[in-house]
């Protein structure tokens, strides 16, 4: 990218409110918070949004929404631990994981290209299907199982020890092949096409139905991939975890430079958005600052975003 | 030129409404906690996370918890999940408080398990951790600082055998299958009043679920099955709030309030009207205040080096008719918040 190209980028702008929230909480708290471990422990805590924003961006791009990543990520969770308690190995288990959320991601993509149903409902419902699922999946409990190994995928490293972390890594994999598919892929330019105007691009060829099913499909196998590197987190399936975690990563996406209407946002724009917050929420901690200031902090760098994807577009 | 005027016009409004956003927030901390930012590094700094902050229990917990510090001349930075309950916001709690070598951590654990790792991260990073409220499984933990509850429900057991003066029948409403800290409880009850020769269990194998509603129909079942009004049963004891309630709603319900002897568990308004009342004798409680202050007192030691207890009991007291009035026993009922939290 030319250095013109990078000024006119649209997560140009959350890049440097990244860059200076990293450098005001630095300056607050000089001893603790620009440290090396604080970065990676950010940085694994960021992977969970990160990898779900992967996908929101694509289902944002086409103009849609997809609010039911919250409860994909809970009942992949659940998924696993019961996979594992069962006896089923760490690799089966991650795959039962991810299923379920995928395959409800491409139901939701059919309802919403054939029936013509509005996301935001569809998923609506989803979202709320999934929670009760998993709900009565794990019998209204927390599953215990041994993870099997599965805790490293995001577990510390020891003082003294330098390793990637590999939930980080496989974050960034994800996030690097997405955007690149988005860019030079003919299926990236047909999400493209099909939020900027989807009527031009069905006229021009567009498979606008089978994109659209592809998407929301993705969009539920990141979720279950997220729901993977929750699990790591938690090391035990909670069906009631990550109630509201489908805004933290709309907001994420928006942040970023992507627009609700359809038609823009970036892969890297939505993970700027999510180290964002991830910044903001750690910061509020090392300078100790209560709950509350932290949530309208939050709230706050959400509406200033969007009002400025407003601004942007005059 | 044309191109770059409005990146500037952007840029310059992303960051005057960011500055803003975050400026009052910020201003203000630096002034309310002066030590926080690392300026006197000899000072200690204990990361307090409890289950939730809007609850009145951890508000007596935290009450406790800044009365140790003053005390001790330690700072406490008291963090809960952000979202109430959350297990995933307090392991990152944790994860945050280790990244930024708080001087210590004092946890009351969402799960026994899910926090293991997490506490034995903090503590490899040279960070102690004392447990409260709820046990950890496993985990290198400096010490674990909550209600015996084995006790307290040993407490409740001598209350009533003293009641019906060593004979009589009794029974036991449990409270849910899965529930460690009240199974404790009713053990305690049990293995007092088995003791006592003339006293006879004629019932302990009934659970009152999960609500005051399922608590009170099997509280009447029990009373009924066990012809309670004809002198089938003298005394019964409830291991926990909703059961407590429930009980009371029967033998209300039934005309029998004040005619059994009845020792409960837990406070709450209604609760200790009916002991002013006379419906129950007598009511076990805990002391989260105490459990606040003792956790931060246990991790104070641990870290300058004195001998730290590996179990601290926080506590039960009985409250009855006698002492319901003494102040102790109103601190306990109502603890005096504003006073270590302002």
């Amino acid at each position: 990218m030319t250095p013109r190209a990078v000024l006119r980028s649209s997560w140009f702008a959350p890049l440097l409110a990244l860059l200076a929230c990293y450098a005001l909480f630095s300056g607050l708290a000089p001893d603790t918070f620009p440290g090396a471990t604080n970065l990676w422990t950010m940085a694994r805590q960021t992977v969970v949004v990160a990898i779900a924003a992967v996908g929101m961006t694509y289902v944002i791009l086409l103009g849609g929404i997809d609010l039911s990543v919250g409860s994909g990520v809970a009942i992949t969770t659940v998924v696993v631990a019961a996979s594992l308690r069962q006896g089923i190995g760490p690799a089966g288990a991650m795959a039962l994981g991810v299923l379920l959320p995928a395959l409800v991601g491409a139901a939701t993509g059919g309802l919403v290209a054939r029936l013509r149903i509005t996301p935001f409902i569809v998923t609506l419902g989803t979202m709320s299907l999934l929670r009760g699922a998993a709900k009565g999946l794990a019998d209204e409990q927390k599953i215990d199982a041994d993870p099997h190994g599965l805790d490293t995928l995001m577990s510390a490293p020891l003082p003294g020890e330098f390793r990637l972390p590999p939930g980080v890594a496989i974050a960034v994999l994800v996030a690097t092949l997405a955007a690149i598919a988005l860019r030079y892929s003919v299926f990236g330019r047909h999400v493209t096409a099909i939020g900027s105007n989807e009527q031009t691009a069905r006229l021009c060829g567009v498979p606008v139905s089978r994109v659209k099913i592809a998407v929301y499909a993705l969009s539920g196998l990141l979720a279950g991939l997220a729901g993977i590197m929750e699990y790591a987190t938690l090391t035990v399936g909670d069906p009631t975890d990550s109630i509201g975690l489908e805004l933290e990563v709309i907001a994420a996406v928006v942040i970023g430079g992507g627009s609700l209407s359809g038609g823009q946002g970036s892969i890297v724009g939505a993970l700027i958005g999510a180290l964002l917050m991830t910044v903001i929420k750690t910061g509020c901690t090392h300078i100790g600052l209560p709950n509350w200031v932290q949530e309208i902090l939050t709230g706050a760098i959400i509406v200033v975003a969007v009002a400025l994807d407003r601004v942007r577009k005059r | 030129m044309i191109q770059i005027g409005p990146v500037r016009r952007r840029l310059l409004a992303f960051g005057l409404a960011l500055g803003i956003s975050l400026v009052p927030g910020c201003g203000k901390k630096t002034q309310s906690e002066s030590g926080a930012a690392g300026s006197a590094p000899a000072r200690l700094r204990i990361a307090v996370i409890p289950k939730g902050t809007t609850h009145e229990f951890w508000k007596s917990v935290h009450a406790g918890a800044a009365k140790a510090a003053r005390e001790l001349d330690v700072d406490i930075v008291w963090k809960g999940p952000l979202k109430e309950d959350d297990l995933k916001s307090q392991i990152e709690l944790v994860q945050s408080f280790t990244a930024q070598k708080a001087s210590g951590i004092v946890l009351a654990p969402l799960n026994d398990k899910a926090l293991v790792s997490s506490v034995d991260a903090a503590v490899a990073a040279q960070i102690p951790v004392v447990i409260f409220d709820s046990a950890l499984a496993g985990g290198k933990v400096s010490s674990f600082v909550a209600t015996d509850n084995r006790a307290a429900g040993r407490l409740a057991g001598e209350r009533l055998v003293k009641l019906l003066d060593g004979k009589g029948k009794v029974a036991v409403l449990r409270y849910q299958e899965g529930s460690a800290s009240t199974r404790d409880r009713e053990e305690g009850f049990l293995e007092v009043v088995k003791k006592a020769p003339e006293i006879e269990v004629v019932s302990d194998n009934q659970y009152g679920g999960a609500t005051t509603e399922t608590a009170a129909s099997a509280s009447e079942s029990l009373l009924l099955a066990k012809n309670a009004a004809k002198g089938g049963l003298h005394g019964v004891f409830t291991p926990n709030e909703s059961t407590t309630f429930g009980m009371l709603r029967a033998l209300e319900n039934t005309k029998l309030d004040g005619k059994l002897r009845f020792v409960g568990f837990d406070a709450s308004d209604k609760l200790v009207e009916a002991v002013r009342k006379g419906s129950i004798d007598g009511l076990v409680l805990q002391n989260p205040f105490n459990m606040g202050y003792l956790a931060v007192k246990a991790i104070t030691a641990k870290l300058k080096n004195q001998p730290v207890e590996a179990r601290t009991d926080t506590g039960a007291e009985l409250l009855d008719k006698q002492n319901i009035d003494e102040p102790a026993m109103k601190e306990l009922v109502k603890p005096d918040l504003a006073k270590w939290l302002k």
